[in-house]
């Protein structure tokens, strides 16, 4: 049942991870800043713009 | 007694490899259960990671966890940060997973599926995982330097300008044969047409959700887009029942390759945050649950491949694309294999965010293994398909004739049995008018692998949803890689055009973004549009450009990691990365070679032109097909022209790189080793 469940956090902070969840949390806790909607987006344009310089995989 | 044991069942791994290899190998006339495939590939990848590698991993690199990676010593919360390697292996693994393991092998199959097969396992233990282990190796101890930045510093200025271009002429023909396998795959297809228009507003409401309403949910939000898509896969059935609708969504080719054209250019020049980023997050997770369900699926059905080990196409004349199984095989599978791209992957975001160095053993050599057994898996749901049926779908008109009762009789003829009513039925099956002609190997892995799913449960009467679903899941990704490509091949042209222009440099100056973006949508337009009206199937030529230029860039990487190896006075260990070096030159070379000079039309470029004018000059081309037969001959010599300008780029890097190779053996060059200089690691690897 451990065994189980530490697979299921793994499987959960992988997809946080792809989905950038976790990426945000770190630039929140950073940059001593609270979540917000403009900080959100803040994020994400930085994020995407250093994102889509580079080719995506074929 | 631990260590015996462990001894006796790595041997235990070995033999079982062994058996299974051989019995994949000697296996004539009776079909074989793809499991004989899955257990011989797992044995050999657990035996090239564990020994191979790790050789490699100890000796050649000498990874020192002491020594701190730069996602340690210039962790900043964005690019740099050190990841938990498991999670970070699945991240890279996302990056590195694209079609060309799905399409590759599903080609490829002309040829049976043992020549695929074997390439695929030996190709990448031996040269794919080396290649993006030594190269993320490589970049993370330059603090994550690109593939372009390390070959300008290791090789010289040459030799990064050369690679900057040639990624950029890539690119454009990785955008335009991946848009062609979306075209023939929604070719005539109401449902699937349907399926894949829904994604976009889909996209669109997803990113003003994450913007405006649920800002930083994005699990959440592609959990809602997923919900949106699998209804959109019922939409398309109603669509493609209704006679007011179906119409709407039924388009030919070129219209099709029309609309792709400009979702591409509008796509690029959208804010990401709309379109591009939400279907990304979507696709991805869509891309890893898809591989996973693939994998349990094959477990759970355990197939039989009804493809034999050859066919008869191994002397070169195969429909689906002409010439033999070498060179044409080891660039066909080139993802799943070796993948220059995935250079530009382990030179990218990966390298930052290692914590430890020896988490680079699982990421860089695991990641690639993971990805060459989704390549297994693909082949595997190639060959369940009866051969006959393989070879109508996969074959265009312009080789086995253009009518149904044509080309069943051609291909019936060549041993593989089928009938008009048999593809009926099938298309029938899936919610298709046709399934002939439907080149590009899309529309065959996703009948493939309907039936391994719906031999999961719910049988025929699902398989219709199973086959959509599996059209929507390559599409998804696909249309992501082309929007996402427009983007990165505008930043590359206008930043080889600022060195002419500065203002062309600048990515905010707004002629230079439309200009540029115009110039690479109608550069991978123009190649796509080549491919829709080729009677040949567009498939036959450019496929073949593809695979020669992405494993031309894993020679480009490979020189760099030679030059890099020689410089690190690792002289006994040249052989890792000669050997695939050497092999990717001759096969890439040949292939090139024979793509521009053979003297069959089907396979020269250049035959194919002088065949198609000598037509025109013995006037039996009617008045009303001059102007397309003399735009075929035109395209036939572009990409002749094209071919031999990867060549001789990759040639210039060769070259360029045996120069420093000698000069450094020689003693007249310097060794430098451009390292970030040691700086203790205070991470301890249990914390991640």
């Amino acid at each position: 049942m451990k065994r189980v469940k530490r697979f299921g956090r793994f499987v959960l902070e992988l997809l946080r991870e792809l989905s950038d969840e976790n990426a945000y949390h770190r630039h929140l806790a950073a940059h001593g800043r609270a979540h917000s909607r403009q900080e959100w987006q803040r994020f994400l344009e930085e994020r995407l713009r250093a994102r889509y310089i580079r080719p995506k995989c074929c | 007694m631990k260590k015996i044991l462990g001894h006796l069942v790595w041997a235990a791994l070995a033999i079982l490899g062994a058996v299974c290899l051989a019995g994949i190998a000697l296996n004539r006339g009776e079909p074989i259960n793809s499991i004989w495939l899955v257990v011989a590939a797992a044995c050999m990848y657990l035996l090239g990671f564990r020994f191979y590698a790790k050789f490699i991993a100890a000796r050649v690199m000498a990874l020192n966890n002491d020594r701190a990676t730069p996602a340690e010593r210039l962790r900043n919360g964005h690019d740099f940060e050190p990841t938990n390697k498991w999670i970070l292996f699945g991240h890279h693994f996302a990056a590195i997973a694209g079609p060309g393991p799905l399409v590759g092998p599903v080609l490829a199959a002309q040829f049976g599926y043992l020549p695929g097969t074997l390439w695929i396992i030996i190709g990448a233990v031996l040269g794919g995982a080396v290649q993006d282990f030594i190269i993320l190796f490589a970049s993370m101890r330059r603090n994550g330097k690109s593939l372009g930045e390390m070959a300008r510093e290791e090789i010289g200025r040459v030799g990064g300008f050369t690679a900057l271009l040639t990624v950029l002429l890539i690119m454009v023909i990785l955008l335009a044969v991946i848009a062609l396998v979306v075209v023939n795959a929604l070719k005539g297809s109401p449902w699937g047409t349907f399926t894949i228009a829904a994604t976009m507003p889909i996209a669109l409401f997803m990113g003003l959700y994450l913007r405006y309403w649920r800002p930083g949910k994005v699990l959440e939000c592609s959990i809602i887009g997923f919900a949106l898509v699998v209804v959109s896969i019922f939409g398309g059935q109603a669509v493609s029942h209704s006679p007011a609708l179906a119409p709407l969504f039924t388009l030919s080719g070129v219209t099709l390759a029309f609309a792709v054209i400009v979702y591409g250019f509008a796509a690029s020049a959208l804010p990401v945050w709309l379109l591009l980023a939400p279907r990304d997050y979507l696709s991805t997770f869509v891309k890893l649950g898809v591989v996973l369900m693939l994998g349990v699926g094959i477990l759970f059905v355990r197939p039989e491949l009804q493809l034999p080990a050859f066919t008869r196409f191994v002397d070169g004349n195969g429909p689906v694309f002409a010439g033999k199984i070498f060179p044409f095989c080891f660039i066909t599978i080139a993802c799943g294999a070796i993948s220059g791209f995935h250079s530009l992957i382990s030179s990218g975001t990966t390298p930052k965010m290692i914590a430890k160095e020896w988490h680079a053993w699982p990421v860089g050599y695991g990641s690639m293994l993971l990805e060459s057994f989704v390549a297994i898996m693909a082949m595997i749901a190639a060959c369940v398909l009866q051969p006959g049926v393989y070879f109508a779908v996969n074959s265009p008109g312009g080789v086995v004739g253009a009518t149904p009762q044509a080309a069943v009789e051609t291909i019936t003829s060549w041993g593989f049995p089928v009938t008009v009513a048999e593809m009926q039925t099938l298309a029938q099956d899936v919610g298709e008018a046709s399934l002939f002609q439907r080149t590009g190997g899309a529309p065959s892995l996703a009948l493939g692998m309907a039936q391994i799913f719906a031999r999961t449960g719910g049988g025929r009467a699902i398989l219709a949803f199973w086959y959509h679903f599996a059209i929507m899941f390559e599409a998804l990704f696909i249309l992501t890689i082309i929007d996402a490509g427009t983007r990165v091949g505008r930043f590359m042209l206008q930043d080889l055009a600022g060195h002419i222009y500065k203002p062309w440099g600048r990515t905010s100056w707004m002629p230079g973004v439309v200009g540029a973006s115009a110039a690479i949508v109608l550069a991978w337009g123009y190649f796509l549009y080549q491919g829709v009206i080729d009677p040949l199937g567009g498939i036959n030529s450019l496929w073949p450009l593809f695979g020669i230029a992405n494993q031309l860039l894993a020679a480009v990487a490979l020189c760099v990691a030679t030059t890099i190896l020689i410089k690190m006075h690792r002289w006994r260990y040249l052989w890792i990365t000669a050997i695939p070096l050497a092999w990717l030159v001759v096969v890439t070379f040949t292939a090139g070679w024979q793509k521009i000079f053979s003297p069959y039309p089907r396979i020269g470029f250049l035959a194919r032109a002088a065949q198609l004018q000598a037509l025109v000059d013995s006037g039996n081309v009617a008045a009303s097909k001059i102007g397309v037969v003399r735009t075929q001959i035109f395209n036939e010599r572009l990409d002749a022209l094209l071919c031999a300008v990867f060549l001789i780029l990759v040639a210039t890097i060769l070259i360029d790189s045996i120069r420093v190779w000698t000069g450094v053996l020689r003693g007249t060059r310097e060794a430098r080793v451009n390292e970030a200089p040691f700086v203790p690691s205070r991470i301890e690897a249990e914390a991640l």
